[in-house]
């Protein structure tokens, strides 16, 4: 295979696995526990940004700034970036999550997201303005004196990795009590209450799990590009992971994983490919948001759980009912 | 003599102007089936959510189990021994009928996200446990062949057994049934009416909102009347069909209850 093939396939790989933490994370504060967080895509970039600045030295460029400036390496830039995230998602929770329920928290959320970006747009001595971060290291970039062209070898075992241990923790929570504690809040959290469930808590746990796998996600996504700026967490971020997740299957662990593919692989790379207009150069983008938005209205439409819906769990019961000839009989009757 | 299992002391709740509890006092044994009627209106089930802890006591005191309560959230209330069942049923819609009631066990399996990664094999030790004895719950309801559908596909009978089954894998001392025999059969009203008794005699005391005047003359002593917002009277049905102010309130003239 020529080279450019490879490393196109190997960064496109990189891509999917990165969108995989995005999407996982999202399965479990709206998938699981119903959380409309629509400041979700704000979380992978403080986890951007607070791994990108873990990683920089300190800023001394009049013009080029930032906060901190910490040196650190890999491993630490990105348990820097999920940890701020997780905070801010805790702080956020706290206040919109103990007082405010469904919808009108899904519009503070929403504010959230507002706030965060001009905030961080605006104020070039936090994570330089509207540029952005910018020349952010690579892992292990300094001592394996690799071909930049030639990093994304390195990177793919990075993040996948980094995606086992979330896909494995998200897996083990999908089928845990604490899990179907999640599920029972979000079809009806006085029920749940009623119930003796701790709901706010639940709740809130929920969304600062979400929001480390979007930390680490972030914190990945600077490793990997070296850069990071406000046009790449714009609000559409955030309704495009909720489609892949959606598409995919909510409640899923594997209806997660698909939907990334789908989306972040098949319609947002796809439509990549698509020849440019010389006059149209909105083309692209415009039609790769119509076509999550027709995937999205075809799956609610036929699929409305998802391509991989969630889990109807058989407990302690074989999944084979037809290798037991008398349950094949109560089957039929 | 031993303190009653539920005092409820003056309560007030008013919505807005309202005032659907209206200093309402009455007590609740321990070890009885105790009925609650009165007319529409007349507060019954605002009563029910204030002692649920769903609504917020505005006067008044409410004691359960010897402790004041007045002011506990409903999930501490529920980890008391305090359940409710809801007026509609309100199954976890998606959940399936054995997961509406394993769910019911909270704090008889770890529920954190630690033990969620870190104590999995402790989990499924009381998971097999809670599913054993859930599914000798749906079996006696007649719902275990229906274990692994998602609970809203249930019928509305099948849905106040789920309510029911649920409720009872709570393990309550004290169970608010809010209105259980709303919208059922004859057959299933007889079979409800069986569980509660067999339920009833295995120890759990119950407060029952109810308009069949006939279920409640089978079941209940005491039986509280309320009217807009008190409790009129407390005794038996025999003597309420011999007082004139419940009669008036609520049993109505001319017929016989």
């Amino acid at each position: 295979m020529p080279h450019d093939l490879n490393y196109y396939l190997a960064t496109l790989a990189v891509y999917f696995l990165i969108y995989c933490v995005l999407t996982l994370g999202l399965n479990i504060t709206f998938g699981m526990a119903g959380i409309f967080d629509f400041s979700y895509i704000t979380f992978m970039a403080i986890g951007a940004y607070f791994a990108g600045v873990a990683v920089l030295p300190p800023s001394n460029v009049p013009g080029l700034q930032w906060i901190l400036g910490l040196n650190l390496g890999f491993p630490i830039d990105l348990l820097i970036g999920a940890l701020a995230a997780g905070v801010f998602g805790l702080l956020i929770g706290l206040v919109a999550i103990r007082r405010i329920r469904s919808d009108y928290l899904a519009m503070v959320l929403v504010a959230v997201w507002t706030i965060t970006w001009s905030v961080t747009s605006t104020t070039i001595g936090l994570f330089n303005g509207q540029q952005g971060l910018i020349g952010v290291p690579q892992p292990f970039e300094a001592q394996l004196g690799v071909n930049p062209n030639d990093y994304v070898f390195v990177f793919i075992p990075i993040a996948a990795a980094a995606l086992a241990i979330l896909f494995a923790i998200a897996y083990c929570v999908e089928r845990s009590p604490f899990g179907r504690a999640l599920r029972a809040t979000r079809e009806d959290q006085d029920v749940a209450a009623a119930f003796g469930k701790r709901t706010v808590r639940l709740r809130l746990t929920a969304m600062v799990i979400g929001c480390v796998y979007a930390g680490v996600a972030g914190a990945l996504t600077i490793e990997f590009l070296s850069a990071m700026s406000p046009n790449a967490w714009a609000i559409i971020e955030t309704v495009i992971i909720f489609s892949a997740l959606i598409v995919g299957g909510r409640g899923n662990v594997f209806g997660a994983v698909l939907g990334a593919l789908l989306v972040r692989i098949l319609i947002i790379e796809g439509t990549g490919l698509l020849p440019t207009l010389p006059d149209h150069p909105e083309l692209i983008g415009a039609t790769r948001n119509i076509l999550i938005g027709l995937l999205v209205i075809v799956v609610l439409y036929f699929r409305p759980q998802g391509v991989i819906p969630e889990r109807r769990r058989r407990y302690f019961e074989s999944r084979k009912p037809a290798a037991d000839p008398s349950s094949e009989v109560t089957k039929g009757g | 003599m031993a303190e009653p299992l539920l005092s409820v002391t003056d309560v007030v709740h008013a919505y807005g102007g309202v005032q659907a509890v209206n200093g309402c006092t009455f007590e609740v044994p321990e070890g009885v089936i105790c009925g609650l009627i009165g007319p529409n209106g007349a507060g019954k089930t605002t009563l029910v959510d204030v002692v649920a802890g769903a609504l917020h006591l505005q006067r008044g005191s409410v004691r359960y189990a010897g402790a004041d309560v007045g002011g506990w959230p409903p999930d501490r209330l529920a980890r008391a021994g305090l359940i409710r069942t809801f007026q509609l049923s309100r199954e976890f819609r998606q959940l399936t009928v054995l997961e509406n009631l394993l769910v019911a066990a909270t704090g008889r399996i770890d529920e954190s996200l630690v033990g969620a990664l870190f104590r999995r094999r402790q989990i499924a030790v009381a998971e097999r446990a809670l599913v054993k004895e859930a599914r000798g719950l749906l079996e006696i309801f007649g719902l275990d062949a229906l274990r692994n559908d998602p609970a809203e596909t249930l019928s509305g009978g099948q849905k106040r057994l789920l309510e029911l089954a649920r409720a009872v894998m709570a393990h309550p001392r004290l169970l608010l049934l809010d209105e259980p025999m709303a919208g059922i059969n004859p057959a299933l009203m007889g079979l409800l009416e069986a569980h509660i008794r067999r339920l009833n005699s295995e120890g759990i005391t119950f407060l029952m909102v109810e308009h069949n005047l006939g279920v409640v003359d089978r079941m209940c002593e005491p039986v509280v009347v309320m009217a807009e917002g008190k409790a009129l009277a407390v005794g038996s049905m025999a003597d309420h069909r011999a007082s004139d102010a419940v009669v008036t309130a609520y049993l109505g003239r001319g017929r016989p209850a």
